[in-house]
């Protein structure tokens, strides 16, 4: 019993990814926000940061260790060491500028209003938005956006604000009739609409415009400088927009 | 069909995980609940006042603060995979209702079976060991069948710090298929066959330790 209970101990550690191993740099993301970060069924990360991640590491000569974290966490494991480089479909938003800092902006980014397929809501500005029951997925700065700009306004009943810690859940409940807008970045949003019969009501960037960066632990100025001079190379050399072709970003 | 043999493809690298630490989380939780039990009932008043409070504390903050403590503060000295942090920190939680359900089973043996065997000469130590444990044992497997199914859910929470077990395989596939009911679904089947695997082989010890009446 006791032996076996050993080789169970030691099966775990073998198991268990080794952080910081030589001159590899380990990448957390939160691997469930197609098309930028997920996983195949062989549970290899795919997607446009996974792709774009890897040929940053190609470029500065580092292998890539990706972990998969909740995206909650991934700032506490930049933050503890645990990680040296977050790319999660990220924003350089203030409050986290505070506690990491941020590579260049490698990919812009719009909204999306998404609906029922067969809805007859019309959306023309994203304030239109305040008469409906409104879902966004929680942290986001569309979050944000609507909480500062509807809810706190009194546009919008914090009753009729439904946040979703994953969009899946979010498309879901609109499907349902649960809710009827959702109000996500717009690159997940085609596949979205595509898999759970919703339609895209606007594309816009009167809210919210910002960038996608990569994090890395505060003070790391030696990598952060390799990781923004590599992404200014693969923009110039036109991989970026190749990778952005590849999974259709909008 | 086919949808459903992509989900099990997703999922089934998450199930060694998942049994690897829930076993490992038992076998921990069990050694620290006998330990506890014993000095909760035999200790003197600092073993005893130690044990409660561990019991009492670690029971009242929920485990995913635990996992998180224990990843992100107490592995700043000490080097620990998000494996074994989150193996380890089950354990511990664990620990604290298994200790509620060793104390349990030694208050339930006979108070004369103590005094009997220090009668024939017995020390304190020896008794417990030879006497009053394995009958306690035997009384606590109908409870530790069920704390089996418990630290099997809550071994779910430690995806958080980014282990890949069942439930975030589960979210991944939800994810990259966009079929949560499927994905999700197909995860409760896995949770319901692995529990069933270790209660029926709890179920197996405990017909092997009982009284033949």
């Amino acid at each position: 019993m006791k032996k076996f209970f050993g080789l169970l101990l030691m099966a775990g550690v073998f198991l268990t990814t080794v952080a910081h191993a030589g001159d590899a740099i380990v990448v957390g993301t939160s691997a469930d926000y197609p098309p930028y970060e997920y996983t195949d069924a062989a549970g290899d990360f795919v997607g446009f940061d996974m792709d774009l991640i890897r040929a940053i590491g190609e470029k500065i000569g580092k292998k890539v260790k990706i972990v998969d974290m909740g995206f909650d966490t991934l700032i506490a494991g930049l933050q503890n060491g645990k990680i040296d480089v977050v790319i999660a479909a990220m924003q350089a938003s203030d409050e986290r500028k505070k506690m990491v800092d941020f590579s260049n902006v490698y990919h812009e980014i719009k909204d999306a209003i998404l609906v029922k397929a067969d809805s007859d809501i019309e959306i023309n500005s994203i304030h239109d938005i305040s008469q409906y029951k409104v879902a966004s997925q929680t942290g986001t700065i569309q979050e944000k956006w609507i909480q500062e700009n509807l809810v706190k306004k009194g546009k919008l009943a914090a009753k009729d604000y439904f946040s979703y810690e994953r969009v899946d859940n979010a498309a879901m409940d609109i499907k349902a009739g649960r809710v009827d807008v959702l109000h996500i970045i717009a690159d997940p949003a085609l596949s979205l609409a595509e898999k759970n019969n919703l339609k895209i009501a606007l594309i816009t960037t009167e809210a919210v415009s910002a960038g996608q960066s990569l994090a890395v632990t505060k003070g790391n100025t030696e990598l952060l400088t390799l990781i923004n001079r590599a992404i200014e190379e693969l923009k110039a050399e036109g991989i970026l927009q190749e990778l952005m072709d590849k999974y259709k970003l909008l | 069909m086919d949808s459903f043999s992509t989900m099990v493809q997703f999922l089934l690298p998450g199930l060694g995980i998942t049994l690897l630490v829930t076993l490992i989380a038992l076998f921990m939780g069990c050694l620290i609940g006998v330990f506890m039990a014993v000095l909760r009932v035999y200790g003197n008043t600092f073993a005893r006042t130690v044990a409660t409070s561990y019991s009492i504390v670690v029971r009242a903050i929920p485990v995913v603060v635990i996992i998180f403590i224990l990843y992100f503060v107490i592995s700043e000295f000490i080097d620990l995979s998000a494996f074994m942090a989150g193996a380890v920190a089950l354990g511990f939680a664990s620990g604290a209702y298994q200790t509620e359900i060793f104390r349990g089973a030694i208050l339930s043996v006979p108070q004369g079976q103590m005094t009997a065997a220090r009668g024939i000469g017995m020390g304190r130590g020896k008794a417990i060991r030879c006497i009053i444990m394995p009958q306690a044992l035997r009384i606590a497997i109908p409870s530790l069948i069920n704390e089996v199914s418990l630290v099997l859910k809550d071994s779910s929470l430690v995806f958080v710090i980014g282990v890949p077990e069942l439930l975030r395989r589960a979210q991944y596939a939800s994810a990259s298929t966009m079929k949560p009911l499927l994905a999700f679904g197909t995860a409760a089947l896995f949770y319901i066959l692995l529990t069933l695997v270790l209660s029926k082989f709890l179920e197996a010890v405990e017909q092997r330790f009982s009284l033949s009446s």
